[in-house]
């Protein structure tokens, strides 16, 4: 079936709570049919109760390819996966000396197996179209791990460098298939602080960059609203400033 | 569908370049069954990827597209390893390829007392050869307007050119030459995002995937085996009877009544000679390797057409030749020099110049082009294309304890030097009142052009393959590439090889088909 007539999906993993929820509402505010993805069925209903008529949910355990491949067949039923926010992730509070190695695997299985089975579901679509927007939520946990989060701060730098690897594999080739990482930011949720951010306000942040399809922001990494650039050597910022060539991060409208 | 190697093909195709997607379009649109081996990927259709020599690892350029093996290049004695710009993977190096669909001129095949040929002329003579080319120039969707200096042609009508073009075509009008809009094998739909250099996710650039393969795949007679490395014909008896292929890591036999070699002008007698030195009693497999040199300049149409897009629409042959010397055309390069471009040509130059050595003094190329881009505005890059004429000594190697390697001597004779000089002075002279500026230092082989290496002719003691381009040793085998030229004329080749391809192909179908007699 040409694209066209086709309905251009977005899936959200992780639909059933937190950002995830905020982050499917607010496509749907906007107008975009969202799959939603997550374990508990009740969940995403709750999620769908909120979200309206265009939130599809789709019971799913990203940790499980199987399942993985079950709910994008699902989803291949209503429409073309346009749109992939890998949001669904766990954050087990865990001294290393309580972690073993299955319980460690376990959360990569969750935060990395998941972002790498949904990515790869999704690019059947998007390779077929020549379009797509991957979003890998993600956290700086991976430059200075707290502690008790091992398995974690491995599976989000884990996730972080999984986007590069797309970008290397893909950006050369197609070009309309963006990449990009997003760290919304300490959230109140069941996995950040409880004086965090709104969710909603995330959100809006989140719903923008996955509404932005812009080829160059292949591989940009995004904090909150704001572009973090590459870091740069002393080398390449003398020559910047000689060439009166610097960049000024971007940032998003909401 | 029954599996390729459990059945006789009536035609199997090796390559889906521009010379093996036509010659397979042809044939299936006659009727007849045609199994394309293709060494490359069948690709992903939206891929829009240009050629990078910078990829290395064999798998990442097989991925993409480019011929995983990187060419080992001994030119005047100097050895040197790079990637390339061909193609491996459906449609070849023209997925990859400008688009340029140029016609020869008559005296690049024929024999003339004022325009002596440098081999006596090919076994097939431009006015045979016409009805091809303008057959080539409609499957192609060829638009452009007519050279003012040559023969009439029936061509498409190209999109307006945009104001730069147009302002470089008037200053080369009153410079006293004869622009013409260039030969441009794009349908230009809407959205046309002329993908001159890289693939294009449409059929909108007519190329060996979009105007060959697909077409005949279309046919239903046709069928494609990709990712298929051929490693030898098996011949017996002046008969090809098999060939041997890699697929998928297992070994595989593949049969036909006759066989088109169309792995380009590198790989083909490269096959040859890894099958027991197959047709060559001649000694000339493999020799004889052309390509072209480019010139290539910067020309500023001025400050005022900045942002203008880049087109590929301007060319002119008034320097095609001088007397009875060979030079070649001279186009656009399709590529708007922006800063950035400056910048890699000089960084280029400077790979080639003394300072080569000075790795920390590299970056700063940037500043000249900076100060180019500033005063006047973006350049337009042509190229000149010289004529490199055929030399036995120049040729492709085979070794028989690596037989994938991918190598050539090369030497650049006095003659070509000194006609190179004297076709860059030319250029500079005849661009008298345009700001311009050439953008290489030494000769600059187009490795994109190889061409020769199988030649055409009528003689099987000086030539590989005869005039309809069939082995002159083997009933069945039959050759579509660029590797017939016996010269490399003043154009870019594909045109003549899609043009060839068609004309073999009819000749092909006519005898498998019972229409003529072998020996006719």
């Amino acid at each position: 079936m040409p694209d066209t007539i086709r309905t251009r999906m977005a899936v959200i993993t992780g639909a059933g709570s937190g950002l995830g929820r905020a982050l499917a509402i607010e496509l749907c505010r906007r107008g975009v049919p969202v799959a939603g993805l997550g374990r508990r069925a009740d969940a995403l209903d709750e999620t769908a109760a909120l979200a309206g008529d265009d939130f599809f949910p789709i019971p799913c355990d990203v940790s499980d390819p199987a399942s993985v491949a079950a709910a994008f067949d699902a989803i291949g039923k209503h429409g073309t996966v346009s749109i992939l926010i890998n949001n669904a992730g766990v954050y087990p509070h865990r001294d290393i000396m309580d972690e073993s190695p299955d319980s460690f695997m376990q959360t990569l299985a969750i935060n990395l197996g998941g972002t790498v089975a949904c990515t790869r579901a999704a690019l059947n679509d998007m390779a077929e179209t020549g379009t797509g927007r991957i979003l890998n939520v993600s956290s700086f946990s991976d430059i200075a791990p707290p502690p008790c989060s091992a398995a974690y701060s491995v599976s989000k730098g884990a996730c972080t460098i999984f986007s590069r690897a797309l970008v290397a594999d893909l950006g050369d080739r197609f070009p309309g298939i963006v990449v990009s990482t997003w760290m919304p930011g300490m959230l109140a949720t069941d996995m950040g602080v409880p004086d965090g951010l709104d969710p909603a306000l995330a959100a809006t942040w989140g719903a923008a960059l996955a509404l932005w399809q812009d080829p160059s922001l292949n591989g940009a990494v995004f904090e909150m609203d704001r572009e973090i650039l590459p870091p740069r050597g002393m080398k390449s910022r003398l020559r910047d400033a000689l060439l009166l060539r610097r960049r000024q991060p971007r940032r998003l409208a909401p | 569908m029954t599996a390729p190697q459990d059945k006789i093909w009536d035609v199997i195709v090796i390559g889906t370049g521009m010379g093996g997607g036509t010659i397979g379009r042809r044939l299936a649109e006659r009727g007849l069954s045609v199994l394309f081996v293709e060494r490359g990927p069948a690709g992903f259709r939206r891929e829009a990827q240009e050629l990078n020599g910078d990829i290395w690892n064999p798998q990442a350029r097989l991925v993409r597209g480019y011929w995983p093996e990187p060419l080992h290049a001994r030119v005047d004695g100097v050895d040197a390893v790079f990637n390339a710009p061909l193609g491996a993977g459906v449609g070849g190096s023209s997925v990859f390829y400008a688009a340029t669909l140029e016609r020869p001129e008559p005296h690049d095949l024929d024999d003339s007392p004022d325009m002596p040929h440098p081999t006596g002329g090919w076994p097939v003579s431009y006015a045979a050869m016409q009805p091809f080319l303008e057959e080539a120039e409609r499957l192609f969707h060829v638009s452009g307007t007519p050279d003012p200096l040559g023969e009439p042609v029936n061509l498409a009508t190209a999109p307006q050119m945009p104001a730069a073009d147009k302002a470089l075509f008037d200053a080369m009008q009153r410079a006293g030459l004869h622009p013409y809009q260039g030969h441009t094998a794009l349908r230009h739909l809407k959205g046309c995002a002329s993908c001159l250099g890289r693939k294009c996710p449409r059929a909108c650039k007519m190329d060996g995937r979009s105007a060959g393969v697909e077409p005949a795949l279309a046919t239903g007679n046709a069928q494609l085996l990709d990712l298929c490395e051929v490693t030898r014909l098996r011949a017996e008896r002046g008969t090809i009877h098999a060939i041997e292929a890699r697929h998928d890591g297992r070994d595989l036999t593949l049969r036909a009544r006759a066989y088109v070699l169309a792995a380009g002008a590198l790989a083909s007698p490269r096959l040859l000679m890894a099958s027991d030195d197959l047709a060559n009693d001649s000694g000339l497999v493999g020799r004889n390797l052309m390509f072209h040199l480019s010139e290539m300049f910067a020309l500023w149409p001025g400050r005022t057409h900045r942002g203008s897009g880049p087109t590929k629409a301007l060319a002119f042959r008034d320097l095609y030749q001088q007397g009875n010397i060979r030079y070649g055309m001279v186009q656009a390069m399709g590529i708007t020099a922006r800063y950035g471009e400056i910048v890699h040509y000089l960084n280029l130059a400077y790979d080639r110049s003394l300072l080569r050595r000075v790795r920390v003094l590299r970056p700063f190329t940037r500043l000249p082009a900076l100060v180019a881009a500033r005063l006047f505005g973006e350049a337009k890059i042509f190229v000149g294309i010289l004529e490199d004429l055929p030399r036995a000594e120049n040729r492709v190697l085979f070794d028989p304890g690596d037989p994938r390697k991918l190598a050539i001597t090369y030497d650049i004779p006095p003659e070509l030097r000194a006609r190179r000089k004297q076709f860059r002075r030319a250029i500079h002279r005849s661009l008298k009142g345009l700001r311009r500026v050439f953008l290489g230092v030494g000769p600059d082989l187009n490795y994109g052009h190889p061409c020769g290496t199988l030649r055409f002719g009528h003689d099987p003691k000086s030539s590989v393959l005869n005039a309809d381009c069939r082995a002159h040793a083997l009933d069945n085998l039959w050759v579509a590439d660029a590797s017939f030229m016996p010269t490399s004329m003043g154009v870019n080749p594909s045109l003549t090889i899609a043009a060839n391809a068609l004309r073999v192909g009819d000749r092909l179908a006519d005898l498998l088909q019972g229409k003529e007699t072998r020996d006719a």
